[in-house]
């Protein structure tokens, strides 16, 4: 049992970080600068903006096996490109209604503008999110068995 | 024959007959006794216009008005839906608005309660009189792919789209699925040949796509032939639209979707963004 | 056919053995179209560059992949070396194992190899399919555009002229001057305005490099840094003109406090500018005067300072006291605001000078009352708490400056936004002057209201601006970009694909987008000058038809199928 209360096995949920180069990336850097703790099943995927994540690459990612997906970007009003983060943010809010309608649940998609610019940071908001993560089930097994079942291939 | 029918016919006759219009596009009765769309082109075909059973005829509307001349006067008869999903269409350039009229139409009540239609009327009826909606949320048939918690809605729903044959009837039948190519049928989202069509890179992305610009027509699940109830992945998003931004597609022409401004040009209701430092934060935690 | 060489870096040991990078090596090396997987002990030591360059030259592989440290730090810099020997940045990519791996999970030996891993086969895809834009270069125009002849326009105008280029100055009234010209003396040297204006008005009238066009508007306006074309109409007709920069120095308006302090009711009330076209004009000055600052200022409609307020009126003031020594004059005030030691020193002149010096609380304003003329004020004193009631002939109101009403219409023809008290939008704290769209600057009272000392600064800074752009003999769209590095890249369309729905000419910050008329339908093109290379269009098109090569979805996708070993391959 690690710090953040999980075990490391395959039980750790998947995480797929989309992070703006311009804090969020900065904030993963620097956690490991300061050699913060966190669970080995997280990637990150650097992006010049929140705004160049698209939804569709967000759903691509839960079924291509994360439990849940990070969109990092900068606070409302500190984007380097002019407010093109509040389109983001929008989108990704209207994506959750969607991820929550048939059940995938928005709790699996993290939405961090302006929260994870330092190392302490993105360690405590990535590290809150396995812990949100941890009890639910597993995408990657539930689309394991849905690709088993009979069909046409 | 119902009145509204008989209006319509009434109307549609004197638009051909007066020369007002080079074309009717509805529903007709052929010499097989076959319902099917049709485009009127003289007063005395009219005779075999219907408005039933419920066919959504935007999409149509615009493909005829592609392949037609230029200076063809095109009438479409259509209900509430239909004329929502004509005003989508031109605010996405698909359509000429000044091309076209509509003749439009109430729904009944049974109508309306078959297709759970919260606005069972287009806004200026041509024929028919305006009845109440339908709350889907307060529907107990509705209730059936929304209910339960997390869990339960996925188990549903990964039973529900399991019946996918990936026929693509869905995103042919929507009106406002028109782009070629298509995402879903490329590969690098949706793998080809693979039969169902996988839940999320498929059914999700089209449904995300359709997040601020569904008009809730039904033509989708209308469309299905395994009966997968698509329309209800529709209602969450915009009810959520309807309730932040005051947002409906299909009835303001003149409004751009709020999912493509910034916060200063289409605001939640209730929250307002007063200087550019100002910061809200997404909640990380819930 | 080539394939890629992957260098891994053991970083001098920093990243064994958290990682386990022959675990790394032996995985990559299994890897479709890797044709050579190496160590080095570091990437970063000045003999490094060489002999990397070395290594991929004899590998024949013709793509990249470092496995090294953080791309903020050392590892970021080799990668702009290899860029700097010629090598093609998007068939270089660097994987961070150390920050992002090894020293994150160092508990987790399999969990950071397997990461490490991920990371690398994630890189791998992207190489696959990672492009590059194809860059524009425009000819320069050696011209600019200055939109207003006051403070600011003269000066940004004259300092353009000085350094080589040729200036087309509009103004919308028959003069220069702007706001100066309704003033009669400038504080706080107290030199009469028209002095203040005569060696620009006179530069302007004898230097060949500036056009002056009076009673002149722009009307429509389309380009990009480098290539404006402006067309300006006046009732002599239109002038197209096509300059590389343009300067917005359209100054600010007046506001008229109708509704307050008996405004428009009483006679002698005034506003400032009414006060100071008197003084211009040498009409005789009342006996007794009482100033109110802050009229309709600090308010809920306008709740900001316009700063020069209170230096006017006290400039007014000790000319008054200068003029009659027997002038009663008061100034009723909230805050004092006169910045610095220069204006401090003013301010205390004017106690010097006799004028009096009343705080007033805004919520017990003044009253003004009288019959038909003003007569008396009544102020409940803030400092002392004593209500006084001043007999006065004349009472002047301070009230603020506020955005052109030309502004609207500018913003528009220049899509440069405006905030929101009408002043146009200066583009975040890190690039004064400059605005959201490339090449388009501001200055003056147009950006927010100042003196006309400040204005004039102002004016020359915004001529500095312009001028890096009006000495390129070209810029090329990748260069036009205020990041560091550079513009990762810009948005390309994709011939045939595109349905015109419009949605990234409604996202794009930049208004880069537009949709043209291509036979019947509507089609969006991406103008690569303006493109920032957000990405905002790409995650809105329905149908992946606008992508940035840099950053394109095939490569995204890839990588995300990657990202953990057990989901999709390939």
């Amino acid at each position: 049992m690690n710090a953040h209360g999980m075990t490391d096995k395959t039980t750790t949920p998947r995480v797929l970080v989309f992070a703006c180069r311009w804090c969020a990336l900065v904030g993963a850097d620097a956690a490991g600068r300061g050699r913060a703790d966190l669970p080995a099943s997280f990637r990150v995927i650097p992006v010049e903006c929140a705004a160049m994540v698209e939804p569709d690459s967000v759903l691509r990612a839960l079924a291509s096996g994360a439990d849940g997906v990070a969109v990092m970007g900068c606070h409302l009003g500190g984007c380097r490109f002019n407010d093109a983060n509040h389109v983001a943010l929008k989108r990704m809010e209207a994506l959750g209604d969607l991820l929550d309608t048939v059940g995938i649940g928005r709790r699996r998609l993290l939405l961090s503008f302006g929260a994870a610019h330092e190392g302490r940071q993105f360690t405590e908001v990535l590290g809150a999110f396995f812990r949100e993560l941890a009890p639910l089930p597993s995408l990657a097994a539930w689309r394991k068995t849905l690709l088993n079942q009979p069909s046409f291939r | 024959m119902s009145e509204t029918l008989k209006t319509i016919r009434e109307k549609a006759e004197n638009l051909l007959a007066g020369g007002l219009a080079d074309g009717v596009l509805c529903l007709g009765r052929d010499r097989f006794n076959v319902v099917q769309p049709r485009l009127f082109r003289k007063a005395e075909e009219i005779a075999s216009l219907e408005i039933e059973p419920k066919w959504n005829l935007a999409k149509l509307a615009m493909q005829t008005l592609r392949a037609l001349e230029k200076s063809f006067r095109l009438t479409v008869v259509c209900r509430g839906c239909d004329e929502r999903a004509l005003l989508e269409l031109g605010k996405r350039n698909q359509i000429d608005a000044a091309r076209m009229t509509t003749l439009s139409y109430t729904c009944g009540r049974e109508q309306a309660e078959a297709c759970l239609c919260a606005r069972p009327y287009p806004e200026n009826p041509a024929a028919g009189e305006k009845i109440a909606g339908v709350d889907p949320f307060g529907d107990p048939r509705f209730a059936g792919p929304l209910a339960g918690d997390d869990d339960t809605r996925m188990a549903r729903w990964t039973g529900l789209l399991s019946r996918c044959l990936k026929c693509y009837g869905c995103r042919n039948a929507c009106p406002i699925c028109v782009c070629t190519p298509c995402k879903l049928e490329d590969d690098l989202w949706v793998e080809r040949s693979a039969v169902p069509a996988e839940m999320i890179p498929y059914h999700l992305i089209r449904a995300f796509h359709l997040s601020d610009t569904c008009v809730a027509c039904g033509a989708c699940q209308d469309a299905c032939p395994v009966g997968i109830p698509l329309l209800a992945l529709q209602l969450v998003m915009r009810r959520s639209l309807r309730e932040k931004y005051g947002y409906e597609a299909g009835l303001q022409a003149d409004r751009k979707s709020p999912l493509l401004m910034d916060f200063e040009h289409a605001s939640p209701v209730g929250l307002t963004l007063p200087a550019w430092t100002v910061s809200s934060e997404a909640p990380h935690e819930r | 056919m080539p394939g890629v060489i992957a260098i891994l870096c053991r970083c001098c040991g920093q990243i064994e053995p958290a990682v386990d990078l022959q675990a790394l090596r032996e995985r990559i090396g299994r890897e479709a179209g890797v044709v050579s997987v190496e160590f080095r002990d570091s990437l970063c030591l000045p003999e490094d560059g060489a002999a990397i360059v070395k290594a991929v030259e004899s590998s024949g592989a013709d793509r990249i992949l470092l496995a090294a440290c953080s791309p903020y730090g050392k590892a970021g810099d080799v990668v702009s070396a290899l860029c700097a020997r010629g090598i093609d940045r998007s068939r270089v990519r660097l994987v961070d194992i150390r920050e992002g791996c090894a020293w994150i999970h160092r508990g987790d030996q399999t969990g950071a190899t397997a990461k490490a891993c991920d990371l690398l086969c994630m890189g791998l895809g992207f190489l696959r399919y990672g492009g590059c834009s194809t860059d524009a270069v425009v000819a320069v125009r050696p011209e600019c555009l200055v939109a207003g002849a006051g403070s600011a326009g003269l000066a940004a105008a004259v300092s353009i002229a000085r350094a080589g280029f040729q200036v087309h100055l509009v103004e919308r009234a028959a003069e220069g001057g702007g706001m100066l010209k309704l003033i009669s003396r400038v504080y706080p040297t107290d030199v009469e305005a028209a002095e203040k204006l005569r060696p620009y008005l006179e530069e302007v009238e004898r230097n060949p490099r500036i056009a002056f066009h009076p009673k002149t508007r722009v009307v429509s306006a389309t380009g990009f840094a480098g290539d404006f074309k402006v067309r300006l109409a006046s009732v002599t007709g239109d002038v197209n003109v096509r300059v590389g920069a343009v300067i917005l120095a359209t100054g600010a308006g007046v506001w008229l406090p109708r509704g307050l302090y008996r405004y428009g009711e009483l006679k002698e009330v005034l506003t400032l500018m009414e006060l100071e076209r008197r003084q211009r004009e040498g009409k005789t000055a009342a006996k007794r005067s009482v100033f109110i600052q802050c009229v309709g200022a600090r308010c809920p409609e306008r709740p900001y300072c316009a700063t020069m307020c209170c230096p006017s009126s006290i400039k007014n003031a000790v000319l008054l006291r200068k003029a009659d020594p027997d002038a009663e004059v008061t100034i009723l005030y909230r805050d004092i605001m006169t910045p610095g030691h220069i204006l401090e020193r003013y301010y205390r002149s004017a106690l010097e000078a006799g004028v009096r010096f009343i705080r007033f609380d805004p919520a017990q304003p003044p009253v003004v009352s009288g019959d038909g003329h003003v007569e008396r004020v009544e102020v409940f004193d803030a400092i002392s708490g004593v209500k006084r009631e001043i007999e006065t002939d004349q009472v002047v109101l301070s009230t603020p400056l506020v955005a052109n009403a030309d502004n609207a219409k500018l913003s528009e023809l220049f899509h440069v936004p405006l905030d929101g008290y009408g002043f146009f939008r200066e583009d975040y704290s890190l690039h004064p002057l400059e605005t959201r769209q490339g090449g388009i600057f501001i200055c003056g009272s147009a950006r927010w209201p100042v003196s006309s000392a400040e204005a004039a600064t102002q004016g020359e800074g915004a001529a500095m601006k312009a001028l890096a752009i009006l000495g390129r003999k070209e810029i090329s769209a990748l260069s036009l970009s205020r990041l560091p590095e550079g513009k990762l890249g810009h948005a390309r369309i994709e011939d045939g694909a595109c349905s015109g729905c419009g949605n990234c000419v409604a996202v794009c910050p930049y208004d880069a987008c537009t949709l043209q008329r291509v036979g019947g339908a509507f089609v969006s093109r991406a103008n690569k000058m303006r493109c920032r290379a957000c990405g905002s269009c790409t995650a809105v098109c329905p149908n992946g038809t606008v992508q940035m090569p840099e950053h394109n979805a095939r490569a995204v996708g890839a990588m995300i199928r990657r990202a953990f070993a057990e989901g999709d391959a390939g």
